[in-house]
């Protein structure tokens, strides 16, 4: 049996998937600063829950923002290939993709899970996941129950900044004048909304339309997003792991051409050691 | 003796400036905190304490900022913008271009040799090239605000910021400081990224000399130097470039005092 690794080293969360014919495991942990130390412990921890050792592992490709910080990967392929071929084999009738991530948003056109076009924000925290971490941190809410406290909301206290830094100043003088915490949240998912919505609408959008990353796990944020684009949006059950799965796949299909060819693919990553900044 | 005064409530300070025959006799800065209404009052109440009078000599009272109409005892208000051109055509009769960083705007204003309002661009949509950014530096270093212009003058290699979103910055700059660059790198950084957003700015008002730079920003050296440097040109600071504003107010109660 031949195996595929995918490491998606994203700003704020590391994610690993292997497959085989299906998933045989997925893992999730945060990002540190030292993205190739904690790369190569996820990666053990994958293995494990699969019951595999790293010599079983046939190709592996990485990808996201840390991707070039992974020395046991084989090959590095951009997020957005990726998340594009990880999103075909989750829901093959998406042709949009709305990626919130912890640092950046994305929209993604795909079409038979190749890339067609994309757009992205990586400049401002603005309509990414720092700027509901910020405000939930700020109305001390957890972050994973924002979703599920906006959707007891009497109604949407609109939120004018765009400015993660204004929006928090303004949320805290909103507190202070009595507004409940459900509205002003149910109001950040609506800025945020608009302002990917903003984003995305500049690329052709075409149904069906999915929401992946961190923020697809907040259920306020996705329909708040569905209401932008007036239609309800899809979400795969992990919609973390998109873009390791993605990476996996595509090494799967780098290989699968070489043997198609009678050949094997050059092995570049050796070993899973540990690898740090200082060395 | 006639004296006027002139009120600038900011988002971050409220500034007040007593002018006796036109001429500066005192000022003063005092954080706004919460209540506009009363930071008003109290700057100008120290303003009037330093100079040795009292509301009742004062003939005229203009008002402006961020929380200028809350100033009930101001005779008129203005904007907080053309007070600014107006007190920068009296410090610096040559300036065309200001650039003014506040505790939580930046702007940039064209000003012309008659000290009029040309043209005037506010970002008030991000905190990228505002006060706010040095805030966020101060507390991830644990320094006192004051003290990082002259900390980042001993910069060696100043961080390259990717970004210049003060939000990532924070980030970027706890990543930097992990791997172990020294402050005054992260600072001269953070100075380099903030110049590069307010000249934009700057050449939205269209760059003209001479440069001034105003805003409480302007009382730090390392930002300074570095718009300095990103527009490649010589760049004037008042004296007090804080109260540039409510010296402006201050004039126009002057001129209006004199009618």
């Amino acid at each position: 049996m031949d195996y595929f690794a995918g490491v998606d080293i994203g700003s704020t969360m590391t994610k690993v998937v292997i497959v085989s014919g299906r998933i045989e495991s997925s893992l999730i942990g945060p990002t540190g600063p030292e993205h190739r130390k904690l790369a190569n412990r996820v990666m053990e921890e994958a293995l494990g829950q699969a019951r595999l050792s790293f010599d079983d592992l046939t190709y592996i490709v990485a990808t996201g923002y840390g991707r070039i910080n992974v020395p046991f990967a084989d090959r590095q392929i951009t997020e957005i290939t990726c998340h594009a071929k990880g999103l075909q084999s989750l829901l093959p009738s998406v042709k949009t993709v709305i990626d919130v991530g912890g640092q950046d948003s994305k929209g993604i056109k795909i079409l038979n899970g190749k890339v067609m076009n994309f757009v992205m924000n990586d400049k401002c925290a603005a309509g990414t996941g720092r700027f509901l971490e910020i405000i939930a941190d700020s109305l001390g809410v957890p972050l994973d129950k924002i979703g599920e406290i906006s959707l007891t909301a009497e109604k949407i206290a609109p939120v004018s900044s765009t400015c993660t830094v204004f929006a928090e100043a303004e949320i805290i003088s909103r507190l202070a004048t009595g507004e409940p915490i459900a509205n002003l949240i149910a109001g950040i998912h609506d800025a945020v909304a608009t302002r990917i919505a903003s984003m995305v609408k500049k690329l052709n959008v075409e149904p069906d339309i999915a929401v992946t990353g961190g923020g697809a796990k907040n259920i306020g944020l996705v329909k708040a997003l569905g209401s932008k684009f007036g239609r309800e949006l899809l979400v795969p059950p992990e919609p973390l792991i998109t873009g390791a799965l993605g990476a996996a796949l595509m090494g799967k299909d780098i290989y699968e051409k070489y043997a198609a060819e009678g050949q094997k693919p050059t092995r570049i990553g050796k070993k899973l050691e540990e690898a740090t900044f200082f060395k | 003796m006639a004296c006027v005064l002139g009120i600038d409530v900011g988002s971050g300070y409220s500034k007040a400036v007593v002018l006796e025959d036109g001429k500066l006799r005192s000022c003063a800065v005092i954080p706004s905190g919460g209540d506009y209404r009363e930071a008003g009052t109290k700057a100008a109440a120290e303003a009037l304490d330093r100079a040795g009078i009292t509301l009742t000599d004062i003939k005229r009272t203009v008002a402006a900022g961020y929380g200028g109409n809350m100033v009930d005892f101001a005779d008129d208000t203005s904007t907080d913008i053309s007070c600014h051109a107006t007190g920068i055509h009296y410090l610096f009769p040559s300036a065309r271009t200001v650039i003014d960083v506040g505790a939580q705007y930046s702007r940039a204003i064209r000003v012309d040799d008659e000290g009029r309002v040309g043209n005037f661009i506010m970002n008030e949509k991000c905190a990228g090239g505002s006060g706010k950014f040095l805030q966020v530096a101060a507390r991830i270093l644990h320094i006192n605000i004051a003290d990082i212009g002259e900390l980042s003058l001993k910069a060696e290699r100043p961080v390259k910021f990717t970004t210049g979103c003060a939000v990532f910055a924070e980030s970027e700059a706890v990543s930097r400081i992990s791997e172990g660059a020294a402050p005054a790198d992260i600072l001269a950084g953070i100075h380099n990224a903030m110049a590069s957003k307010v000249v934009i700015l700057a050449m939205r008002v269209g760059l003209d000399p001479d440069y001034v730079m105003t805003g409480g920003g302007a009382m730090d050296i390392g930002l300074v130097n570095s718009v300095g440097a990103e527009l490649g040109a010589k760049l004037f600071v008042p004296d007090h470039p804080q109260i540039t504003a409510a010296l402006g107010a201050a004039l126009i109660a002057w001129e209006q005092s004199k009618k």
